[in-house]
């Protein structure tokens, strides 16, 4: 074993500020990284799922949410004429003020709360409490297979949202919604009731139900104009809709943009990290990590090879080049690094439970937990780097007095 | 690699002529060293004692290449004049040839006996296979087979500075500088390290070159000098005593 690696692991109580600092700073972007990332998957679950192979936007689109993404219903025989097209179905949403309904021993209990809160008890939290939210709302076709419906609703759920006022909330949203499944809720101002909970379609900005496209008629919501929403396109061979989205693009001729589901996964999700607030906020976390890590960390390594400097020393009398005792440190601060990463993984793990549990679940794609892996060795390296100069200390002669 | 130097008993290992530091204290300076030649020869164990402050540090560290004197030449083994070269090559020369003790043992806390010897011979280019053969071998030579695994946490005093010996002897130098090198010690312990350095200079014929204040340490000296406020009191040379009287306190 390595002088360095030995002793990190021997005098690791020295080296712990320095991991805990790398712990943090790596925390501190991946945390918001996850987060960002499981934002944009609660955005693009639903592209990720469609049956669909292609979707076709307005021409101005660039996402399937947010911006001008509908387009006249005159453009669906034109998609239709397609000779690979075997379906073609509009994507209709809505949106509005959702209410739970509070059974009457809820009701009850809620009092009794309000009642103890009166005489200065804190009743905060609990489930059952009264809530009102803004919901998204997105249709399918309670139809099995077909081409509106996500392909991981098994038949049952289907069926269930076939009756009437019957819709889908996802898991992570129950608590917020303050509803469980069968309960009944109004949605602007209309009894509906919960009959299915799905599973993997987080979205920690608003909650969305899932309804059929006849309960969203009989709201008297549903898009009946001239204008529709996306269309979501399945077509013979799904191998081929790359060649079949150019094809229609080629016909649209600007009216509409055809996508494979794919490239409107990556708009979607590219979209969402471009964005300028999250850019900067990233930025300026990494900023803020590689400070803190590296003013703690050089601190502590500076400390580290002082205590040491007098064996330092001695090996710079027997003839090991400052050069070799530079490469010590620097491994040193390279072993350091290793460990903040495993130290960071930790942390971040726990943090990404805990969200997990509150209903903001993370996800950290591989690429981007190398780059801060990276990033927290290259901020180790360099508070290493830093504290070269406290080698100068070890002047051997000076062991002679 | 083994570079016995036995076959050289007698000839001069190194050689200073005229050596001067000075140090500044404030605005003036004081002269340590003022004028001083000397020379060890292979083989002998050189004693250098003198009172406190009478510049015997300074001296070796001059001798050594660890300390640049402001005047004065020194040439060892085939260094003509060692301070003439630049930096990187009196490093490797300390590399090559010399090994040193010090009064503080200056052992890595993290790394076993063993560790401390193998760093030691890793930075001579040695493999790690012959890294451990000759640890193995120095730290049982110093009498210390039993304790190769352990942390100086786990040692005295004394194997402290047996493992310092090892670490300095392993790389079988010409040169050994040893500064007070008995001074935290028993007598007992004194007693086992002093031989040590005896048997390095007449078993192996490297010059040892030993600054003490302890005239007992005598008993075991080919040549005693005395040194007094810089300059060169005396320097006999005697034959060492083949029963040497116990060090004890
Ligand atoms: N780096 C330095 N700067 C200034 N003065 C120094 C320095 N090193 C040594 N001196 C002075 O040089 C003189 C000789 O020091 P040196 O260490 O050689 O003495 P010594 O003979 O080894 O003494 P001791 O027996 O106490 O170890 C002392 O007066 C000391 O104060
Ligand atoms: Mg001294």
């Amino acid at each position: 074993m390595s002088l360095a690696l030995a002793t990190l692991l021997y005098e690791w109580r020295r080296y712990m500020a320095a991991v805990v600092a790398l712990a943090f700073s790596g925390l501190l972007v991946l945390a918001q990284v996850g987060m960002f990332v499981g934002i944009g998957k609660g955005f693009t679950a639903q592209i990720d799922r469609a049956r669909a192979d292609i979707m076709v936007l307005g021409p101005g689109a660039k996402a399937l949410f947010g911006g001008p993404s509908g387009l006249p219903r005159r453009m669906i025989p034109l998609v239709y004429s397609h000779p690979e097209v075997t379906q073609v179905a509009p994507l209709d949403g809505s949106g509005g003020r959702f209410q739970n309904i509070l059974s009457p021993e809820q009701q009850a209990k809620e009092e009794a709360r309000a009642k103890r809160a009166g005489k200065g008890e804190k009743g905060g939290g609990g489930g059952t409490a009264r809530k009102t939210e803004f919901v998204n709302v997105t249709v399918v076709d309670a139809i099995p297979g077909y081409v509106t419906v996500p392909t991981d609703y098994t038949q049952s759920m289907i069926e269930a949202l076939r009756r009437p006022y019957a819709v889908a909330v996802d898991e992570t949203a129950l608590k917020r919604l303050g509803v469980k499944k069968g309960d009944k809720a109004l949605y602007n101002g209309k009894t509906i009731h919960i009959a299915v909970v799905t599973r993997g379609y987080p979205n920690i900005i608003q909650p969305t139900l899932v309804m059929s496209r006849d309960t969203l008629r009989m709201l008297g919501e549903a898009d009946i104009g001239q204008r529709v929403g996306p269309l979501m396109v399945e077509i013979k061979d799904p191998a081929r809709a790359e060649i079949v989205a150019a094809q229609l693009n080629k016909k649209a001729d600007g009216k509409f943009r055809a996508w494979t589901r794919q490239e409107l996964a990556d708009a979607n999700s590219n979209a969402m990290l471009e964005d300028q607030i999250i850019g900067i906020m990233l930025g300026f976390s990494a900023f803020l990590g590689l400070l803190i890590g590296v003013a703690i960390t050089w601190q502590t390594l500076r400390g580290a090879i002082m205590a040491n400097i007098k064996e330092f020393a001695s090996l710079r009398a027997l003839g090991v080049s400052m050069g070799d005792l530079r490469n010590i440190v620097m491994e040193l601060s390279f072993w350091v690094g290793i460990v903040g990463v495993f130290a960071a993984g930790l942390l971040t793990w726990g943090v990404s439970l805990l969200a997990t549990m509150g209903g903001v679940p993370m996800y950290f794609p591989p690429v981007l937990v190398a780059i801060v892996a990276g990033f927290l060795v290259a901020i180790a390296m360099l508070s290493g780097f830093l504290s070269l100069g406290v080698l100068k200390n070890s002047q051997p002669a000076d062991l002679l007095r | 690699m083994t570079r016995d130097n036995a076959h050289k008993r007698g000839e001069t290992a190194l050689e200073a002529r005229g050596l001067v530091k000075r140090f500044k204290t404030g605005r003036s300076y004081i002269e340590v060293l003022k004028g001083i030649d000397f020379d060890a020869k292979h083989g002998d164990v050189t004693m250098v004692m003198g009172p406190s402050g009478s510049g015997k540090s300074t001296l070796v560290a001059a001798l050594s290449g660890l300390l640049k004197p402001d005047e004065g030449k020194v040439s060892a083994l085939e260094a003509k004049d060692l301070w003439s070269l630049p930096t990187g090559k009196i490093d490797k020369f300390r590399l090559d040839h010399c090994g040193f003790i010090f009064q503080g043992f200056n052992l890595f806390p993290a790394l076993t006996a063993k560790q401390q010897v193998m760093t030691a011979l890793k930075y001579q280019g040695a493999s790690p296979g012959e890294q451990a053969r000759r640890a193995q071998a120095a730290l049982e030579s110093v009498g210390l087979g039993p304790r190769v695994n352990q942390r100086p946490s786990e040692l005295s005093g004394g194997e402290k500075q047996r493992v310092a010996i090892a670490r300095a002897l392993a790389k079988n130098p010409n040169l050994i500088f040893a500064d007070e090198p008995t001074s935290a010690l028993d007598g007992e312990n004194g007693q086992i390290v002093i031989r040590l350095l005896r048997e390095a200079a007449s078993v192996r014929g490297a010059a040892v070159i030993c600054v003490t204040h302890d005239p007992r340490l005598e008993a075991y000296a080919d040549r005693v000098i005395h040194i007094e406020d810089g300059r060169i009191l005396d320097d006999v040379r005697r034959t060492p005593d083949a029963n040497p009287a116990p060090l004890s306190h």
